[in-house]
């Protein structure tokens, strides 16, 4: 049997393993990736909204863009990607077994490194494999990756990241979502993204589950029901909903078997997703020559998974002699730097299951976004992106400490202040004059900023929104505002549409409401 | 069901793919070359993959990255075919499986 040797060997071509390829082979080793899928970039290419996080970690760029741009530097860097490939087997002595199609291959790599990901969880309730019933992820597959409605009318179960984000996915590809239920008590996921999926009408139902799912051949419908604090099913709550499609987003596990079968030592973390390698801050197992990167060894995002790949791709490095301790040691200063600074704030992996009530500035959290998945009217005030003055200026409905500042970098004009720390909130700058170029609203990965003229003359006011749907409402088109809600509050008339390359998809609407609205009114449908 | 023709974000989607004839269940079905079978499966409408062995449960798309086998189908006589990570080709047969058959149960 021949057995192929490479310096380092790769398994996953994600945001991970392709960043790691990178460091490697820009240190002139023979690296390959292999990866089970026929394309390469894991999650990154069905991410189609605006990262967060700050300029160093791409933030404000779609996340399949950031997916291209990773591909052409591993391609400049001449990396080798082997798809269709599956990695079967991984032994102690780095020997790795790939499916490719009918045949098994072996190969041997000088250091591994494992970034395989993770898969999605999944819960048990009456009819859950019935067709119709599918992880989010497959959903996020089929709509992004080939164009096809996963659905049309879909309930979605999970309000983390992936809950809210998919949701939010699912009504820009033109389908109806009825509902997004999870048996928690609070929303998962970021508020900003909560909060733009409740301001189109999606109702939320915290502290519900999903009693059964309807159909003999396929999902006709869905009954969820309230749960107590111990998650058992309060009698007479239930709610049907007529459905085609339900969705489950409820966490993702670490697909951390081929390290176990490698003899690393694993450990059972749930700050992390479950079982995991016990690894050092830059990726090292146990095993000499073995290393994982990515939601791998714990569930994150790519943008520190990204991060985590070059780490690991240095470490392989330097451990094979591709570069010295020192040059070593430069780089993953760099490189931890600017991932600590992405590991802040209230959602950060060191805050999970923390009941956290005030931010980091010591005002209230929201509690109306924690169950409802919006910010309250008698809440939005104490956040110091909302002020009142003259004139168009922007309202920042951004009220949780997230790893986030695109906003301050778009505006030249100096009304929107974070400060060093990227985790702070956003400050809505008195003491400035806003030119009205909506910059801040199309880079806002939250979509969580207004432009508001409380006063333009005759009794209105006006509201620029950010809008990702189609059709794009034309000026003059008449309908209602809907409020933070998703309710219609009154009636509007779109009087500005604004589309531009420098926006990248997001366009601005600007509404004209009656002039009491100007703190209410946060979305538009047409009549 | 059906495709997203115009997609806010991705633009027109599938634009320059070329249209392929297949067969499902003997029927005249179209999709995209190249796209999963599940794909175009689902762009048709169709649900129900396959049947399981014992309990005679349909199944349809869960995971569609090739981890469940809740999606696969007889595909050009070969049972056990993952339909969302086999590309379309003019002129596949596609057929439900029922158990490891293209024949329903009571043929078997
Ligand atoms: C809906 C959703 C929204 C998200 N939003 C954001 C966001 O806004 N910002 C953000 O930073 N992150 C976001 N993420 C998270 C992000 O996508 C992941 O954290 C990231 O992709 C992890 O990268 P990875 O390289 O570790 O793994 P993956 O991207 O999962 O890649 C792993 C790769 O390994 C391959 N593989 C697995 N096992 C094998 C094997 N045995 N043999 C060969 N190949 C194998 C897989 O095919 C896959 O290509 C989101 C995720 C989801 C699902
Ligand atoms: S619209 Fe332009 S000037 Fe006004 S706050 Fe936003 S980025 Fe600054
Ligand atoms: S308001 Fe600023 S910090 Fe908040 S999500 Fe938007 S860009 Fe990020
Ligand atoms: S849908 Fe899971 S393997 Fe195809």
């Amino acid at each position: 049997m021949k057995i192929e040797r490479f310096d380092l060997i790769i398994v996953g071509a994600g945001p991970s393993g392709l960043s790691a390829a990178i460091e490697a082979a820009k240190r002139g080793m023979k690296v390959v990736v292999f990866d089970e899928n026929a394309r390469p970039g894991g999650q990154l290419f069905k991410q189609i909204h605006k990262f967060f996080g700050s300029k160093e970690h791409k933030a404000k760029i779609r996340g399949f863009h950031i997916g291209e741009q990773l591909l052409q530097e591993a391609r400049d860097a001449g990396v080798k990607v082997e798809l269709n490939a599956t990695v079967v087997g991984l032994y102690q002595d780095r020997e790795v077994v790939v499916r490719m199609g009918e045949e098994v291959h072996h190969f041997k790599g000088d250091a591994v490194i494992i970034a395989t990901g993770a898969s999605e969880n999944m819960v048990l309730f009456d009819g859950w494999n019935l067709p119709g019933v599918m992880g989010a992820g497959a959903a996020q597959t089929l709509m992004n990756l080939y164009g096809v409605k996963p659905g049309e009318k879909v309930l979605m179960l999970g309000s983390g990241n992936v809950g809210l984000v998919v949701s939010f996915q699912l009504l820009q590809a033109g389908c109806d979502v009825v509902a997004l239920v999870d048996a928690a008590p609070k929303i998962g996921g970021y508020g900003v993204h909560a909060a733009k999926v409740a301001r189109t009408g999606v109702p939320f139902y915290l502290s519900h589950t999903i009693k059964k799912v309807e159909g003999t051949d396929h999902v006709t419908g869905v009954t969820i029901a309230q749960v107590d604090n111990h998650f058992q099913f309060i009698e007479g709550t239930e709610k049907h909903f007529d459905v085609d499609t339900v969705c489950v987003a409820v966490g993702l596990s670490p697909m951390s078997q081929l390290l176990k079968m490698a003899g690393c030592e694993m450990e059972d973390n749930p700050k992390r997703g479950g079982q995991v390698p016990i690894i050092d801050d830059y990726g090292k197992t146990s095993v000499p020559g073995i290393f994982s990167a990515g939601d791998v060894s714990g569930i994150e995002e790519a943008s520190s998974a990204m991060i985590e790949g070059r780490m690991a791709g240095v470490a392989a490095a330097e451990y094979l002699g591709f570069m010295t301790a020192d040059e070593k040691k430069t780089e993953l200063d760099k490189l931890s730097t600017s991932l600590e600074s992405l590991r802040q704030g209230m959602f950060a992996p060191k805050n999970r299951g923390k009941n956290i009530t005030e931010t980091e500035e010591g005002i209230p959290i929201s509690t109306n976004l924690l169950s409802k998945g919006f910010v309250a009217d008698d809440e939005i005030e104490r956040y110091p992106g909302v002020i009142h003055k003259a004139g168009i200026h922007p309202v920042i409905e951004c009220t949780q400490n997230i790893p986030c500042n695109p906003c301050q970098d778009a505006c030249n004009q100096g009304c929107i202040s974070i400060g060093d720390n990227i985790t702070a909130l956003p400050i809505s700058v008195k003491d400035s004059k806003c030119i009205n170029c909506g910059m801040c609203v199309a880079s806002c990965p939250g979509q969580a900023i207004f432009l508001v003229d409380e006063d333009t003359g005759d009794g209105k006011a006006s509201i620029t929104l950010p809008y990702e749907f189609l059709p794009l409402p034309e000026v003059g088109a008449k309908g209602k505002a809907l409020s933070r809600k998703g309710e219609p509050v009154c009636d509007a008339e779109v009087v500005k549409v604004r589309s531009s390359k420098a926006f990248d998809n997001t366009s601005l609407l600007t509404i004209s409401v009656p002039k009491e609205y100007a703190m209410k009114a946060r979305f538009f449908k047409a009549e | 069901m059906g495709r997203i023709s115009q997609h806010p974000i991705l633009g027109v989607q599938n634009e320059e793919k070329k249209i392929v004839t297949f067969k499902y269940d003997g029927k005249d079905m179209q999709g995209y070359e190249g796209e999963p079978i599940a794909a175009a499966l689902k762009a048709n409408g169709v649900m129900v993959h396959r049947y399981t062995m014992k309990q005679h449960k349909p199944r349809g798309i869960f995971c569609a990255i090739g981890r469940c086998t809740d999606c696969v189908m007889v595909v050009d006589g070969e049972p056990n075919v993952r339909t969302c990570m086999t590309p379309l080709k003019e002129g596949m047969d596609v057929r439900t499986q029922y158990g490891v058959s293209d024949k329903p149960f009571d043929q078997q």
